[in-house]
């Protein structure tokens, strides 16, 4: 599925995911266990994990799959306690609440946002790159997903 | 024939006297997720006070909180659920979950599936329906919040699981009933004799569609929130009486189900299921049934 490994690639990161495990319905996709691709029925709806879907070309991740590309060697950004809520109700990330970040800043690049105790809450695109001037209250990330959608979505 | 006073002189010939209640909120927490300390820890240093449930393993009410625990950044890493208190108690009665094949035919909003997955550490395999496809969105979103992975969830009938061609280890039968008061201010106005025998009607296609695809000395769990024994007692003493089932002793919360109901005797295994009159939780009903063994 390089719809999923060409989105993981943009965190500079490498994820292994079983292609045979993989099965798309509608657009979405979703990781299986044997346990599941022995059991999985036509019809269904949700299936394993679900890894994101594609819309109009675009990939959207799930916050599983996110979760997964934190587990590896990725672009990620630790953010603080006020700067994490911030972000979860759908706010950009400021410089001054950046606690750290695991490889200098490229702009273009997505980055994942990490609380302090390392939960992914979403991700970002990086706006300035390491070096650029910029300004405390500048943008650093802007916001493109984040776990308050959980929220947002059954409004 | 409906209202407050009908229902209410219906309880009080079971034994029990209505009387408002207001159930308190609860929460369960993931623990393939969070380790349970570490989700108190989280919570309480957000302000929030937790008080331990002692008929449910990793269930808390809530004490006192200034704001919605449904709007924690530990709610959305699928740390923990918000559960009734009652409703946590049906899936903990299955036997040996891990690695079974399970059917939660009733599955949406999908509270006590990502309780079974939990409980199931995400191994063996969940087959979850549901008969409208709209509630399934909710159960695909509260799945995907706690990181469950071994559920398959269609849009089905669980009156048609045989269609499915498989034989389950366990089913939760959380059935579609008539609720009760305690959860619905408007409950008594709503409600009629005629909606408990229509459920009661429909819960008995749906245990009769389990008994099938259920195998051999399998398990069931059944489970209302009504009080209405046509719903519970009632259609458990017909499942036994035509599925191959017979009634197991749990060891939960709530009174010995009713053996003796509006003049009609009930089989005495009747007593295994339990009663639960609202209180300290919502109102509730529960039962765990064994498929006998085919000679």
């Amino acid at each position: 599925m390089n719809v999923i490994s060409d989105f993981v690639g943009k965190f500079n990161a490498r994820i292994s995911l079983d292609q045979n495990l993989i099965v798309e319905k509608n657009d979405r996709y979703f990781l299986l266990n044997k346990n599941l691709k022995r059991l999985i029925a036509k019809g269904f709806l949700y299936a394993g994990t679900y890894l994101g879907k594609t819309k109009d070309g675009i990939f959207f991740p799930s916050f599983g799959l996110l979760a997964m590309i934190a587990q590896a060697d990725a672009n990620k950004t630790t953010v603080d306690s006020k700067t994490e809520w911030l972000f979860i109700c759908g706010r950009d990330v400021f410089k001054q609440g950046i606690k750290s970040m695991t490889r200098p800043a490229r702009k273009g690049d997505y980055t994942l946002i990490l609380n302090e105790r390392g939960d992914c809450l979403g991700f970002g695109k990086i706006l300035k790159s390491r070096g650029e001037k910029e300004g405390k209250t500048k943008v650093a990330v802007k916001n493109i997903a984040d776990i308050g959608d959980f929220l947002r979505r059954e409004r | 024939m409906s209202g407050r006073e009908f229902f209410a002189s219906r309880y009080r010939e079971l034994g029990w006297t209505c009387e408002p209640v207001e159930p308190r909120q609860a929460i369960r927490i993931n623990t393939m997720n969070a380790e349970t300390t570490e989700v108190i820890d989280r919570l309480e240093s957000r302000g929030i006070q937790l008080e331990t449930i002692p008929f449910v393993e990793d269930g808390f009410w809530i004490s006192k909180s200034d704001f919605s625990v449904g709007a924690t950044a530990e709610y959305l890493l699928g740390f923990y659920s918000i559960q009734e208190a009652a409703a946590q108690i049906p899936a903990r009665l299955f036997a040996q979950l891990k690695h079974k094949i399970v059917l939660d035919a009733c599955a949406a909003p999908g509270g006590k599936t990502v309780e079974l997955a939990d409980l199931m550490w995400n191994t063996g395999a969940i087959i979850a329906l549901d008969i409208k496809k709209q509630r399934l969105t909710a159960l695909a979103n509260h799945l995907e919040r706690c990181r469950v992975e071994n559920v398959i969830a269609c849009n089905a009938d669980a009156r048609q699981a045989s269609h499915l061609n498989l034989k389950f280890d366990r089913i939760l039968l959380d059935v579609p009933c008539s609720g009760n008061f305690a959860v619905d201010k408007d409950w008594f106005s709503r409600r009629t004799i005629k909606d408990v025998e229509n459920n009661a009607k429909l819960q008995r296609g749906i245990l009769a569609e389990a008994a099938k695809v259920l195998k051999d000395n399998g398990e069931i769990v059944y489970s209302t929130c009504s009080l209405e024994p046509e719903e519970d007692e009632l259609s458990i003493d017909w499942a036994i009486e035509n599925l191959n089932l017979e009634t197991e002793k749990i060891n939960c919360l709530g009174e010995r189900g009713l053996t003796s109901i509006f003049g009609k005797k009930l089989d005495s295994s009747i007593g295994n299921c339990r009663r639960i009159w609202p209180g300290q939780t919502q109102g509730f009903f529960i039962c765990k049934l064994r498929k006998r063994v085919s000679a």
